[in-house]
């Protein structure tokens, strides 16, 4: 089996991750048939990596997004407390039930603040899924530089990329998961300094 | 006090951000990898640096390895997905004063932040 039979394989192979990558697109027109004369894509797998890398740069985007709405939400709260504290200078303001109301108020704010920040420490999520699609896209170009080397045709992947975490795999979501462990770590190490 | 915080994830530079903002601080500069992290180093007034390990250009570790060569006083703390003890001895022998693994919770972070202040 030769490269272009490898790379014809491999393109089959790699359609469906791509249609359904776009699944939530609205229906496409008919496209015109392709050129009987075009060849299937050189290089595979180079392009399974420029996929997975626009993938994580869309979540990347769409997780900023995302920030910025949960930033406008802490600036309304704000907001509203800033005008409720103006209404508590206004003559009537003092009635008991007036100032229960008040109170109630604020501490819903206070309350849909810390949701807010809460739901923006949980979008650490993406910058984890990112590195653990990152390892992937590593297995791959290891995969595809291989068969490059091994054929003697073909371009190996370039570009310098970012270093990957070893025991991203094994990474979960849960905040500070790690914490007791990498502090005994810390601990044990300044205590083999002082020592 | 001026924080350098250095991470490719502007997700995550957006959060380490939010997090400081609620515990005071609120002088920021960032830079997304060890390259323009030693930039903005450069262009003074920093007093501490949170950083990421893997970025790509230049990562925490070579980061964290020139910034000690050149200012061996300044707090610096890593912040990553690098969890494996040996990678956490590594960062702590290359200068590193303290380390968080992520995902981490603000608590945390401000525990880290305060006991390098402190």
């Amino acid at each position: 089996m030769d490269q272009s039979e490898i790379d014809a394989l491999l393109a089959a192979g790699s359609k469906p991750a791509s249609q359904s990558a776009a699944a939530p697109a609205p229906p496409a027109p008919v496209a015109a048939p392709a050129p009987a004369a075009q060849e299937p894509s050189r290089d595979p797998s180079g392009h399974v990596i420029a996929e997975l890398d626009t993938v994580t740069a869309v979540t990347e985007r769409e997780s900023n997004k995302v920030m910025d709405q949960l930033d406008q939400i802490c600036r309304l709260v704000t907001r509203q407390q800033e005008l409720i504290t103006g209404i508590m200078t206004h003559t009537g303001s003092q009635e008991p039930k007036v100032q229960q109301a008040i109170h109630e108020v604020m501490s819903a704010g206070k309350e849909i603040q810390d949701k807010v920040f809460e739901a923006m420490d949980l979008m650490q999520f993406q910058d984890i899924t990112r590195q653990k699609l990152e390892r992937i896209l590593n297995h791959l170009r290891q995969i595809h530089d291989y068969i490059v080397d091994l054929l003697g045709t073909g371009t190996k992947s370039e570009g310098k990329r970012a270093s990957i975490s070893n025991t991203i795999a094994q990474t979960g979501t849960t905040p500070d998961e790690n914490k007791a462990h990498a502090d005994a770590v810390i601990e044990a190490f300044k205590s083999k300094g002082k020592g | 006090m001026k924080i350098l915080i250095v991470d490719d994830s502007s997700t995550m530079r957006r959060i380490i951000i939010n997090t400081l903002s609620r515990i005071g601080y609120t002088d920021v500069v960032e830079g997304e990898n060890g390259k323009s992290g030693l930039e903005r180093l450069g262009q003074g007034g920093v007093e501490m640096i949170i950083t990421d390990w893997n970025m790509p250009e230049m990562d925490g570790l070579e980061f964290v390895k020139v910034v000690r060569g050149q200012n061996p006083g300044i707090p610096i703390l890593m912040v990553t997905t690098n969890a494996a003890k040996e990678d956490i001895v590594e960062a702590l022998q290359a200068g590193v004063n303290n380390y968080v693994v992520k995902p981490f919770t603000p608590d945390t972070l401000k525990e880290k932040i305060e006991s390098l202040l402190g």
